[in-house]
């Protein structure tokens, strides 16, 4: 008799806390969805009205694609393709080099100067956009480097990039190169480099059979993020291109100037395609990383 | 003519820093030697092991592998081949291109590789796992794949740093005679470090025991094991007892030491220990060399007159299956620890609280200076 009254009071007590479980988890779930409609919810609107078909970014009007087609005839924003193209590649490829020593030397070596370096190498992450942006504008200014553009055809877009901007870019890309790839080498056991050494490998052998294989997660990582940067960059660009020189953030900042159109809308969506492509691949590269140290990489 | 030693290190000093690592050391390590540097953490045997290696370079000193000084050669440059506590096998390789490694590095044509290293595999019994990772195999397979990547080089001397650490405590025992057994069969000088004096024991040839930097005592795990030079030697191999007292008479090797209540014993004078009459000195008697029997009975031995006999009483008995350990207070209530195989009757009818004798030869009293 009275187990079974304590058998009820204990279900009752577990159906209590079942359902304030669910309600928690409810309160939890509509929490995030919340959270997530607030970011994405103006990127849903971009996508949606890239589509519109009206001049009007705010009212809709029924589904076209004649923007987009609008867009790849636009002889401007083509050409400011090319550019943000061509200042990503060149750039990143610089920065990762750069970035690659830079990450070695402090998690390597010790030298004098290591902890100024420390601080230097990162300040590109900390200090605004505006700020380094000035800085680079005064110094090409005061140098003497100025703004001289690169002439250069690059797969038949004949491109004149200044070399101002691809400085700017490097100078800022090395940091979140450096960072990345410093923190794949903290990882990596120093042993294996011994280990290679002992196995009669001297330093640049090892540091092509071992140490670079096992970073190269790092790289691509660290030169994805570059790329990514470098191509949605629009303050520094702006700052160190001088006259007449749009990449294609700049090039949007410059036709919202005389009206939003769809077309801008257009631009942005492949934009952010373009970015979201990127991210997919440095997360799959990322996980080969991972990968790489348990089962086997398949990159290599 | 001289002999031409596997490895000689002499006067060998490390530093970092203000820290001294390796304070002086000498060792000579014979061709085809099992030979284990035995101490604990922090005693400066893994750094001895790495200026051999060539990790380190000694702050003074010199250390030759067979005859040829290798000053500040790199580690890339020496007849030696490391397996790492660890095993560092290189993970974003096979375990045919991790033992393939070094013969790579050293321009070996492409089917000596290829036949060496399937000859280096079958050694460890792992033919057929060629081409997994390091990530698929258990703890003991990667302990051979790194045995067989520095075996594969046919190195002078094989340098081991606590290579069984990591291995739970079965597959470590029968790794232990897996690889006795594979020293004996490639004829290789080992240079095996260990904290593990059981381990040192039954694998080496010869020990050397260190502590702080410094060699204590280099020698068979016999000598090692009977002849303790120092106190540490005889603490930490093995379990010993400590019995404290007085040198009353020097004669030979012969030492006649008084306990604190006056009774009289015989011990042994190690080598070269500088003791004279009157010193306040240890024994130091392992627990299995002292026999125990009710208060003034004698062990069923030969040679029972002529045991030192000191009086104690039992305090407690530990049974562990394959023998008993008597727990014994003498006079100055110093705890004496006894051994006893349990077929012994005598000790048998000892019970807690009774008063016993405990007897031992002369030999196995060894005197330490305190």
């Amino acid at each position: 008799m009275s187990e079974q009254a304590l058998s009820r009071a204990l279900s009752r007590r577990s159906q209590l806390a079942r359902l304030k479980k669910q309600v928690s988890d409810l309160l939890f779930h509509a929490y995030g969805f919340w959270g997530y409609l607030f970011l994405y919810f103006p990127i849903i609107i971009l996508v949606v009205f890239s589509f519109n078909d009206s001049r009007s970014t705010a009212q809709w009007a029924g589904f076209t694609t004649h923007w987009y087609a609008d867009m790849l005839k636009d002889h401007q924003i083509i050409l400011s393709l090319w550019n943000s193209l061509f200042v990503a590649i060149v750039s990143t490829t610089v920065s990762v080099i750069i970035g690659t020593l830079a990450a070695l030397a402090m998690e390597r070596y010790r030298f004098w100067g290591k902890l100024m370096m420390d601080a230097v190498l990162y300040l590109p992450i900390i200090i605004p956009d505006i700020a380094m942006a000035i800085m680079l504008l005064i110094f090409f200014d005061i140098s003497g480097i100025g703004f001289e553009p690169w002439k250069v055809n690059f797969f038949g877009a004949h491109l004149a990039v200044p070399y101002s901007v691809i400085i700017g870019h490097v100078a800022f890309n090395i940091s979140f190169v450096a960072v990345v790839v410093r923190a794949r080498l903290a990882q990596m056991d120093q042993v294996l480099e011994e280990a290679a050494q002992d196995l009669y490998a001297d330093p640049w052998r090892t540091f092509w059979r071992v140490t670079f294989p096992m970073l190269l997660p790092g790289i691509l990582g660290g030169a994805l993020l570059a790329f990514t940067l470098s191509m949605d960059d629009f303050v520094i660009t702006f700052f160190t291109s001088g006259a007449g020189f749009n990449t294609l953030p700049v090039r949007v900042f410059g036709m919202i100037k005389k009206g939003v159109t769809p077309k801008i809308n257009a631009v942005s969506t492949l934009m952010l395609l373009f970015s979201l492509m990127l991210v997919a691949i440095s997360l799959i590269l990322s996980r080969g990383g991972e990968k790489g140290d348990s089962s086997g990489n398949p990159m290599f | 003519m001289s002999e031409t030693y596997a490895v000689e290190l002499k006067n060998v000093v490390k530093q970092f820093g203000e820290v001294v690592a390796v304070n002086g050391i000498s060792l000579r390590i014979r061709d085809g030697e099992f030979f284990s540097l035995l101490g604990p953490s922090g005693c400066g045997k893994t750094t001895t092991l790495r200026l051999i290696a060539g990790f380190e370079m000694p702050t003074s000193g010199s250390v030759r592998i067979y005859g040829e000084e290798q000053g500040y050669l790199p580690p890339y440059q020496r007849p030696v081949n490391t397996v790492f506590q660890n095993y560092a096998l290189f993970p974003h390789m096979t375990v045919a291109q991790n033992v393939a490694f070094g013969l790579e590095m050293r321009k070996v044509p492409k089917d000596e590789i290829k036949r060496r290293v399937a000859e280096a595999l079958a050694l460890v019994r792992l033919t057929g796992k060629e081409n997994r990772r390091p990530k698929q195999l258990s703890g003991g397979q990667k302990q051979r794949v790194a045995l067989a990547r520095a075996l594969v080089n046919r190195p002078k001397v094989l340098l081991l740093d606590e290579p069984l650490g990591a291995l739970d405590l079965k597959l470590r025992k029968a790794m232990q005679s897996e690889l006795k057994a594979l020293q004996e069969q490639v004829g290789i000088t080992f240079i095996y470090v260990t904290h593990d004096q059981e381990e040192a024991l039954v694998m080496s040839d010869r020990i050397a025991v260190m502590n702080e930097g410094n060699v204590l005592q280099v020698g068979t795990p016999e000598e090692i094991y009977e002849h303790p030079q120092s106190r540490f030697v005889a603490d930490f191999i093995g379990k010993t007892n400590f019995i404290s007292g007085k040198v009353a008479v020097i004669s030979g090797d012969r030492v006649d030491f008084r306990l604190p209540d006056g009774t009289m014993v015989a011990a042994t004078l190690p080598e070269g220990a500088q003791v004279s009459a009157g010193d306040m000195a240890t024994l130091s008697i392992r627990p299995e060399k002292i026999f125990v029997t009710p208060e003034g009975e004698q062990p069923l031995v030969g040679d029972a007159e002529a045991l030192s006999q000191v009086s104690g009483r039992l305090v407690k008995i530990f049974y562990v299956g394959v023998e008993r350990r008597y727990i014994v207070a003498l006079a100055d209530d110093t705890e004496v620890e006894v051994r006893v195989q349990n077929l012994d009757r005598r000790s048998r009818r000892c019970q807690p609280g009774d008063r016993v004798t405990l007897h031992w030869r002369r030999a196995h009293a060894r005197l330490l200076k305190e």
